[in-house]
């Protein structure tokens, strides 16, 4: 009999106890893959979002965040200075306000009001066709659930234009496509037109201007960014990995100091308790230890026995743990993604192949960690004393 | 005619242990030679140093002083992987308390040592059928040792104590366990595994089961006190 099946028989002869083992480490497993899924999830979400709307640069007007500094009031020239370079292959202006849509009697307040005059339209189209002329508007799920509207049906916007302080004009947009839009809040009100369409529902106020120009190279990220600077040296632009790297600085750290913490913990948790079961399981079977060692059975032998039992239960249990730990992921997720103000699609818990290997990896420390104790007990058994003190038990 | 050739031989031996009131000295500058074949019991009051004797003898403790040589290399001079490897190969060891592991079968148990030995498996299963057959148990061989009465588990026992065909085997209190009954087909077994050409030393507080030996050896307070020949 080898190894393995002889350390698998030495586990199923104490079920009770090796299945406590087993449940133990797929407990501990799961929540360690969950952490490891949070504590770059947000990140690795954010940087999916953010890849998806079909840009690869952010040109702002200065060094904050985009959305989050002062508007390029000069935007239409801006984009066409920066179209105009050969590393660059298309660049959308993006504008948002916030508007009140009604419907007959329905009425939402703070509805996302998204402009955007450019050839790639950072949504993804769901039924109907996108947005054509300027009194056209692609609209979200929830805007079209909540005022029962279909492709062909008119919404009426009161766009809130930059705080000014007259009453905004209420424009009519005929509803073309209902669309996902990226970082779109979930049951929030929100549609999308031509920035053209948004100064006509402004009554002209902010023309010209824009939050931030979308701009996609031709493919090489680093010259277009170069070019950007050469020819516009006054604005910021940003790649989205240094934009999430930015986030990656920000209050994202958080996630990644709490799953180390957790992982920490978790493990550290794991590593008792099979450290803990194989020590009293080495210890109620020495005499038996004993005899093997006395009819030839080598130090390394007996030694390698016991590890092959710790291997077993963190095996057995890590595998367990990974369909318990992305059924946790996915609950955890849901609640989380609860809170307010939080783009439908960003998510706090993504899978990445890394995640698996260290999952593993971890497991794999762990096994050796707690068998170390129990293997020096067995390495170290004195088998003459052993099995005199047998007897006389 | 040639005398029969020495498997273990100890001159001299003591062995003490460190206890926390003093040293005490199980067995006290001990000669003694087993030749092949030969059979021989230890007898003794309880605390003598025959089970010492015994495991100095099967290479599993070491003398504190004199010299042990198992065919012909000095015990206390080789690694516990090469003192492995001569339990293994030239020893077998025979339990009061048996030993035999509860998760495998009576074939598998026998099979063990083989495995370890790393005779391919036909020929150890081969071998293992074989052994419970000799030991009449050929019908038990899938049975766990839960499954087994107090002689049956011996048998099997002695059975994976000849696994790898060895020169000598040491049994202590092979028959502490049992009734008399089953203790006397016990050591009629021991007795067909000498009579088959293996060296037979057992260690028993029972007159019925040394008697059987052709060499008696009685022990006191660590030493020899008197050998007889049956």
């Amino acid at each position: 009999m080898t190894i393995l099946p002889f350390a698998w028989r030495s586990l199923v002869r104490q079920p009770a106890r090796s299945i406590l083992g087993i449940v133990g480490v797929a407990a501990v497993g799961a929540l360690l893959f969950d952490m490891l899924l949070l504590s770059e999830g947000l990140v690795l979400s954010m940087g999916d979002l953010l890849d998806r709307m079909g840009f690869d640069i952010r040109v702002t007007a200065s060094e904050p965040l985009p959305g989050q500094g002062a508007e390029l009031e000069d935007a239409t020239g801006a984009k066409a200075d920066i179209a105009g370079l050969p590393a660059v292959r298309s660049v959308t202006s993006v504008r948002t306000e916030t508007a009140m849509v009604t419907r007959n009697e329905i009425r939402e307040t703070d509805a996302l009001f998204l402009a955007i005059d450019g050839p790639t339209h950072p949504w993804s189209m769901v039924e109907g066709r996108d947005i054509a002329a300027d009194d056209e508007m692609v609209v979200n799920r929830y805007t079209a659930e909540r005022f029962g509207i279909r492709p062909g049906d008119t919404l009426t916007f009161s766009a809130n234009c930059g705080g000014r302080a007259e009453a905004p004009p209420r424009v009519d947009f005929r509803v073309v496509g209902i669309v996902t839009i990226p970082f779109d809040r979930p049951r929030r009100a929100g549609g999308a037109t031509t920035i053209a369409g948004l100064e006509r529902a402004c009554g002209g106020a902010r023309a010209g201007a824009a939050d931030f120009l979308a701009v996609a190279s031709a493919g090489d990220t680093a010259a277009a960014m170069a070019a950007i600077a050469a020819a516009r040296p006054d604005l910021r632009a940003f790649t989205n990995e240094q934009l999430v790297g930015r986030l990656q600085q920000g209050g994202f750290t958080y996630f990644r100091q709490i799953s180390t913490v957790l992982i920490t913990i978790t493990m550290s948790f794991a590593l008792l308790l099979i450290t803990v079961l194989l020590t009293v399981s080495v210890n109620q079977r020495l005499g038996e230890v004993a005899a093997l060692r006395a009819l030839g059975f080598s130090r390394g032998r007996v030694v390698l026995d016991v590890f092959c039992e710790s291997a077993l239960i963190v095996g057995i249990g890590g595998c367990l743990s990974l369909p318990l730990g992305w059924m946790l992921a996915t609950t955890l997720d849901g609640i989380l993604k609860r809170m307010p103000n939080l783009p439908e699609q960003l998510h706090f818990f993504v899978f990445r192949p890394e995640a698996l290997v260290v999952h593993g990896a971890l497991l794999c420390a762990t096994a050796v960690l707690a068998a170390l104790y129990p293997m020096q007990l067995v390495a170290r058994l004195p088998i003459a004393t052993t099995l005199r003190n047998e007897v006389i038990g | 005619m040639n005398a029969p050739m020495p498997i273990v031989s100890a001159t001299n031996v003591s062995r003490a242990f460190q206890m926390p009131a003093g040293p005490v000295v199980a067995v006290r500058d001990l000669t003694l030679t087993i030749a092949a074949g030969e059979h021989t019991a230890i007898r003794g009051p309880s605390g003598c140093g025959k089970s010492t004797l015994l495991h100095m003898l099967g290479c599993v403790d070491t003398p504190t002083s004199g010299s042990l040589m198992f065919d012909g290399r000095d015990v206390a001079a080789l690694g516990d992987r090469a003192r492995s490897l001569l339990r293994l190969r030239h020893i077998g060891f025979v339990f009061q308390r048996f030993f035999l592991l509860p998760m495998l079968t009576a074939a598998e148990n026998v099979e063990l040592p083989q495995a370890e030995a790393g005779v391919p498996r036909v020929e150890r299963l081969r071998r293992s059928l074989e052994l419970l057959d000799y030991v009449g148990l050929s019908a038990r061989a899938g049975h766990r040792p839960s499954q087994l009465s107090g002689g049956e588990m011996q048998r099997v026992a002695i059975a994976r104590a000849l696994a790898n065909r060895p020169r000598l085997v040491l049994a202590d209190e092979p028959t502490g366990e049992l009734d008399e009954a089953t203790g006397e087909q016990v050591a009629a077994l021991l007795d067909r595994v000498n009579a088959d050409g293996t060296a037979l030393v057992i260690v028993t507080h029972d007159p019925a089961v040394a008697s059987r030996a052709r060499r008696i050896l009685t022990m006191k307070d660590g030493r020899i006190e008197r050998e007889s020949a049956a």
